[in-house]
This record gives structure tokens, sequence and C-alpha cells, in this order.
């Protein structure tokens, strides 16, 4: 699977990982922006502006920006997370210079006050449908406990009021600022016609004016609670209680990070984790999971628990236990050996789909400027050890001080009891 | 594209369907039997889930834990479901596993213990599940939705209902694995790197000698009412309408499903253009197709603020009402395309095309090359679609509308 790098003069990177049995082209723009990039009076903006881009260009109208995607059969869409916003199709490899050129020319939108209006309706009903689900809030809040000042405490899609109160010219001037071509990366992965990849970015991204504009040092603030923290959403008509637990955890730049995913799986995967066995098989809880995430400067473990309301501390107190016996008696070479192998599948079973590498590439390009291939990956996991994952477990309080939210029916009846104050 | 594709059939009754992907290191296999919620019988709503279930919790000389851990340990990405139709087992891994997975899918079919003592706490498991689908508004509208518009039992959720899953017993799953559990009618299938002969073979040591039965029939009973408004607090209204259409094994399936596609499709699709795009309406909004053997529906699907969602189910059907007559030939074009393109692509995953394969088997009684499933859109015209429509208007629609406050169905649409 060749790698093949060029950079743009104007600083856009692109990268590809070509392989020539594959029968699509997946392509995407990294854009290095996200939640943590905001401030107060454009929260929401990020998100919100990558359905603009949908939107249309000076030239290009949001209909014929549809109907392009699906003349060429293009599998496209886009996300926003705290750190990136990403726009990706798959098509046909017949399809690429057409499909690269429609994303090109997205990346400089029209961003029209009248489309900004319409759009925004769709946005408040994608807060409203977010806010009618499990978790209910839970995570979103949960992570700003979490995260306290530092920048990664806001959240991805903004509130109602955030929304509501953002002018598209602030969303012009975020764009100038956050889409110059030295915070993007062009990536493709499957069946690339690399020297056709560059030629089409160098025609329709040459252009690009290079604006250095870093991200901000705002990110410095102290991450993770030092005590413990406990908020709840009061949702009387829910059927379950929802809750997310964050403790801190390494990042994107600590050696340990695979090792903590690899913690992750053994504490708290879907299936066959200490987790599943202890609440999961037996019915107590809807779902009890344990997952590693990690950001460039700081990673967290997030616990998840559903179940019934009137169970759900006593719950929690046990996965908190579960993790403390954990750290005092480690982890048995047998469970230590089948999850590496569990994660080793995965690796090569995910590596398998050119769609799925696009992501892997794309993001690791874009915040680290290296490549790994499938291979590479695989070595990593092959190349744990049982010492690793007790390092990760002494050296991380997952039994420790950490954030935790509930969200349910449960709120209420502890109001209750403490006297009905809500 | 050269495609390699297989099929046998064991004496006692067992389809083997097959798929060669040279370019991947990974085989998914998946067993299906018809023991699907359809069976489950009357007043014991989630049975068939239920004895899948257990079918997990021992079998042959392993417990639960080993069962799970012998599974993993070999790196396989296993999962268990039941549909309407059929109780599946299924596993993706690298080819080289594949020996020992097979041996476990074996034990797990022919030797589960369902022992008691784990009875309760599958039980707890299903209802836990159950009261997880409580909290989301579009699995709830769109069950209702299938319970309103198929004849019973076949719009019943799998899933099953809390007042019948609370009541079933150990004779009840018993009796269920006694009756199902058997070879007649399953269908396993496989995709990916491997060696057909070799598979065949492993497959007669493992089930050749399992005694087939008869397969049971289901009786299909009355419809529901047309209309329905699920009462839910809740800041968006959620609308789900459904009509009849031909199913897959009809050739005029193509037809319908274009039509939907151009109605709900993609994001060039007419209601994705109305009601999202032009107006704003909401965020989630689609159109799509589910086919039973014998009956299929058109389905649509939006979640909306409550104030606004009687002007998107009026935009709604105005679409569908709008749709005979209309259609054009740059909007079929795009329909051939993404169809292409997704069926192409699916050639990169041998889970999906191990459930394409078998999918077909189960409604066709056999295999359709990619180039002939592409030579079916190729033929697809602007006139062929008309034509059925012209014979077949969306009527009769069912509408389920679950928020606070039920919404307008005009009488002409669902008579």
């Amino acid at each position: 699977m060749p790698f093949l790098h060029e950079r743009l003069e104007n600083g856009l990177d692109i990268v590809a990982e070509t392989s020539a049995g594959s029968l699509s082209t997946s392509v995407g723009f990294f854009v290095r922006t996200g939640a943590r990039d905001e401030t107060d009076d454009v929260w929401g903006v990020s998100h919100f502006l990558e359905h603009m881009v949908f939107k249309g260009t000076p030239d290009l109208s949001a209909d014929e920006i549809n109907q392009a995607f699906d003349r060429l059969g293009a599998s496209a869409n886009a996300f926003t997370s705290e750190e990136d916003t990403v726009y990706y199709a798959t098509v046909l490899p017949e399809q690429q210079d057409d499909v690269v050129e429609l994303l090109a020319r997205m990346m400089r939108p029209a961003l029209r006050a009248q489309d900004f209006d319409t759009e925004k309706l769709v946005i408040l009903e994608e807060i409203r449908m977010y806010d009618d689900q499990p978790p209910f809030g839970a995570d979103d809040r949960c992570r700003a406990a979490f995260f306290g000042r530092h920048p990664l405490a806001r959240s991805v899609l903004g509130t109602v009021a955030s929304i509501q109160a953002l002018p598209v010219e602030a969303m012009r001037h975020y764009h100038r600022r956050r889409y110059a071509p030295g915070t993007m990366v062009l990536a493709a992965s499957g069946a690339v016609d690399f020297p056709a990849l560059v030629s089409v970015a160098r025609r329709l991204c040459g252009d690009w004016p290079a604006e250095p504009e870093g991200r901000g040092a705002s990110a410095q603030a102290a991450v993770s609670p030092t005590a413990a923290a406990v908020e709840r959403i009061v949702r009387p008509a829910a059927a379950l209680e929802y809750v997310v637990r964050m403790s801190a955890g390494p990042g994107e730049n600590h050696a340990d990070r695979f090792a903590a995913k690899l913690l992750a799986v053994i504490l708290g995967d879907g299936t066959g984790s200490r987790l599943y066995w202890a609440l999961v098989d037996p019915g107590l809880a809807e779902q009890a999971s344990c997952h590693h995430h990690d950001f460039l400067d700081a990673g967290l473990f997030a616990t998840q628990l559903s179940c019934d309301a009137a169970d759900a501390e006593e719950l929690l107190a046990r996965i908190v236990d579960l993790y403390a016996t954990a750290v005092q008696e480690g982890i048995t070479p047998e469970e230590f050996a089948r999850a590496r192998n569990k994660l080793a599948s995965r690796v090569v079973l995910s590596g398998e789909r050119p769609r799925r590498r696009l992501f892997d590439v794309g993001l690791e390009w874009s915040h680290c400027a290296t490549y790994r291939t499938v291979r590479d990956n695989l070595r990593i996991v092959e190349s744990l050890t049982l010492d690793d994952v007790h390092r990760v477990l002494a050296a991380w309080p997952l039994a420790g001080p950490a954030a935790t939210v509930l969200a349910g029916p449960g709120g209420q009846a502890a109001s209750d009891a403490a006297g009905g104050e809500a | 594209m050269k495609q390699s594709l297989f099929s046998a059939t064991l004496d006692n009754g067992i389809t083997l369907v097959g798929e060669e992907l040279p370019d991947l290191e990974s085989v998914a296999v998946a067993f299906h039997l018809p023991a699907g919620g359809v069976h489950d019988g009357a007043s014991r709503c989630g049975l068939a889930t239920l004895t899948g279930e257990m079918c997990l919790r021992g079998a042959g000389d392993r417990d639960s834990r080993r069962i799970v851990e012998d599974l993993e340990s070999a790196g396989v990405q296993w999962s268990q479901a039941v549909s309407t139709s059929h109780m599946s087992f299924s596993g993706a891994m690298v080819s080289t596993q594949l020996p020992v997975a097979l041996p476990i899918y074996a034990d797990i079919l022919r030797r589960p213990l369902l022992p008691e003592h784990e009875l309760e706490q599958a039980r707890q498991m299903l209802l836990q599940n159950l009261a997880g689908t409580e909290d989301d508004p579009p699995h709830r509208v769109m069950s209702a939705l299938r319970q309103l518009h198929f004849p019973a039992p076949w719009g019943l959720p799998a899933e099953g209902l809390s007042a019948d899953v609370e009541r079933l017993t150990s004779a009840d799953v018993r009796g269920f694995a006694t009756r199902h559990l058997q070879p007649g009618g399953m269908i396993v299938s496989i995709a990916g790197r491997i060696d057909w002969p070799d598979f065949v073979r492993r497959i007669e040591r493992h089930f050749g000698d399992w005694q087939p039965q008869a397969v049971p029939t289901v009786t299909t009973g009355p419809r529901g009412p047309r209309i329905r408004h699920v009462p839910h607090e809740s800041q968006q209204t959620h609308i789900a309408l459904a009509w009849s259409a031909p199913p897959y094994r009809d050739d005029e399936s193509y037809d319908a499903t274009a039509a939907v596609s151009i109605l709900g499709g993609g994001s060039s699709s007419r209601l994705f253009t109305e009601v999202r795009e032009r107006r704003g309406l909401c965020y989630s909004i689609s159109a799509g197709y589910q086919t039973h053997r014998d009956f299929a529906i058109a389905l649509c699907y939006a979640g909306t603020t409550a104030a606004r969602s009687q002007e998107t189910l009026d935009v709604m059907l105005a679409e569908i009402q709008r749709l005979p007559g209309s259609l054009s030939a740059a909007e079929l074009d795009r329909v051939k395309a993404r169809a292409k393109s997704g069926l192409v692509m699916q050639q990169e995953s041998s889970a999906a095309r191990a459930g394409s394969i078998a999918r077909q088997w189960y409604h066709l009684g056999g295999m359709r090359t990619l180039a002939e499933e592409l030579a079916r859109y190729d033929r697809l015209s602007v006139a062929s679609i008309e034509a059925w429509l012209a014979g077949h208007p969306p009527r009769d629609v069912s509408v389920v509308c679950l928020g606070p406050e039920p919404l307008e169905v005009p009488h002409a649409i669902s008579a």
C-alpha cells in the first residue's frame, strides 16, 4: 500500500494511501478546526459552518451540490468534532476527478444570509433531536465538567441560545481564519490516481491565500477534576437512567495511548469485558462500557451506564469498585491475551475497508504529520505487554477523581426525597 | 467484474452460499435459521429473541463465558440477532481462524444447554433492551408503523413486548428450540478469503448428521388500523408513513425502489430538498424500502419540532401524492448511479457480501451476480417506473405520529 505526499506552495498537504485492488476511491478534506477553536460568541459555529458548506458556493447552488454528489453515485457526508471538521466522499475510481473538484470548490462556500437563516432552523432541530435522545445531554455536560476551563469543555453543537445569537458575518470571519490551506489536509485512500489528485488540487486550491493561523495557546488550562463532581439532569419521562463518568487518561501525545485502549477493551468492551460479565450479562444494566478517547493534548476514560434509575448509584459504585480491584489485583495474562487478539483482529478487519482507512490516514496526518500502515498498527498492538497495561492502571486514576453526570427519571426521586427542591 | 459465487445443498436441507473475495484477508460467516419472531406464538412476543440469547448461555461443554472467550480469543467479531423471519449467528475474522470458529457455532446451534438458572438473567437482558428502546423515539415510531401496516405476526417486534417477555418460561424456550433449531431451511453464508470445497467439507462434518424436521408454517392474521398517535413527552414529533410495495422477488420491486429513492433516497431527493433544504423543517428525513418474502413497504420518516410537525407531515404527503407522472430522467440517472456505486462498494466488505447473498437466497432461491443486478438497474426507465406508479399509486398510507399531540391526516390518502 504505497503512501504518497505532496505539499502545495500555499501549504495545503495532499496525502494518499493507494491500494491497487480497491474498487472505490475515498477522498476528504480534513480541516484542523472544531469546537475547541471557538469562543463564547461563536459557540457552535464549526458545526453550523459544516452544514453551510453544503449550501453552495458563489457559482453553485445547494441543489446543484446535492445533485452532483448523487449523480456521481457518491457516498458523501461530513462531521465536526472538538478538533476536526471533515468532508468526505467515496466514489467509483472513474469519478475521482469530479468528486475532488466538487469538494474543493465547496471549501470556499458562499455563506449566503438567506441560506444561513434557513439552515439555522435545521441546526436547532438537530440540537432538539439530540436533547430528546439518550443520554439526554449527559455526555456534553460531563465533558464540560471534566475539562472545566480547558477548550475541550465546549460542546460541538452549541446551544439553542448560542446558535440563535450567531450572526452570519461571524461565520464568514471564522471561515476566513480557519479554512486556510495550512490548517487543511486533502487525503485519499483506495484506488487513487495521485498525480490527478494533485493536479485537480493545484488547479482549485492553489490560489487559496496562505494565512498562517495556528491553534491558540489557550489549550494549556488544567485538565481533569481533582475531586469527584456529580451532576444530574432530570428527565421524568425517560425509561432508563443514563450515566456518563469521565476520568483522566493519556492523550494523543502520550506513548501509553495504545495500552490505554487495550485496557478499556479488557475492562469495558461491549462484550466479553469485566463490565459486561458483571452488569450486562446478568441483565442488571442495558449498557455498561468503558472507552478511551484521546485528543491532541488530553485524554480520558469514559464510562457509560444505562439501567433502572433505582439501581444507577449502586451499579456505578460497583463499577468504580471493579476499577479499584483492577488497580489492586491487576489483569490476568489470559484476559490480556484475549483482548490483544480482539484488538488485533479489529485492526486487520477495519484496515480492509478503504473508506475506513481514509479517516485513519487523514486524521493522523492532520494531527501529527505522520503515516502508519495497517501493518504498523498491528505491530503496535502485538508489541503491547501486560506491564504496559499495568502501568496505565497505576498512572491514571480510573477509580479516582472523576466527573459524573446522571440523566433520567432518577433525579426526580432524589430531589423529592431531599424535600422537593428541583 | 468477475465474481466467484458458490452454492451447495446438504441432504438435511442446509443451503450453503459463498463468495470468494480474494483481495481480503477476512472471512465473514453467518448461520440463518428460519426461526424469527413470526414463530413466537400468541402472547409470546420475544420468545425467539429469548431463545437466541439462551443459546449463547452454554452449549456443548462450554459455559456462557467460555463461548464468548473462545470466540474472542480467536479474534472473531461475533453477533447474534433475531429478525422477524430469522435467527442469525454471525462472525467476521481473519480467515485462518475459521476452523476454530465453526465448531463453536456448531455447539451453539446443535447443543445449546438452555440452562434454567440463567433464564432470569437472559429475560432481564431483554427487558433492559426493551426499556432502552422506550427512550429511542425513531425506533419506537418505526416499530409502531410496522405493527400497523403489516398483517400479524409480520409486524410484531422481534425484540419482544415487555408484558409477554415477563411471562415466558423455560418450557417455552425449550419448546421453541426443539421446534425451530433444526437444519431444514437453514442458510449458511460465507464471503471473503475462502476455500469453498474445504468450507463445504467442514460444514458437512459439523452439521451433516443433524436430522431435519418440517419447517413450521406461519398463519397470517389481520392488519391494524391505518392511523395512530403515540403520546410521548418530547420537544420533537416523529412521523412515520408506509404504503405497500412489491416484495424483492417481484421484478417490479426495482421500479418501486427507484420511485422511493427519487422520493427520499439521497441528498438530492424530493423529501430532503423540500422538507429540509427549502423549509428547514427537520434534521432527519428519509424514505426507504423494507421487504419480507411475501410483502414489502415503502416508508418515510421525519423528526421535527412539535409546532412544525403538521407542516412537515403535509409536505411529506404532498410529495408522495405528486410522485406519479412527475419523474424526470435526471432523477432516474442519479438513482442508477447511487445504486451502481452501492453494489460495487459492497464487494469490499466480507460481512456485507455474506449478508447479501444469504438474503438473495432466502428471497429468490438463488443468487444474482453483480452484472445481473446492474443490468436490472440499467433496464429501468422513466416509462417503466411511471407505468408501475400508475398501477400502484401510493394510497392506504399508514401514518404514525409519536409526540405530544396527534396530527391531522387527510382522509383521501389513508381511507
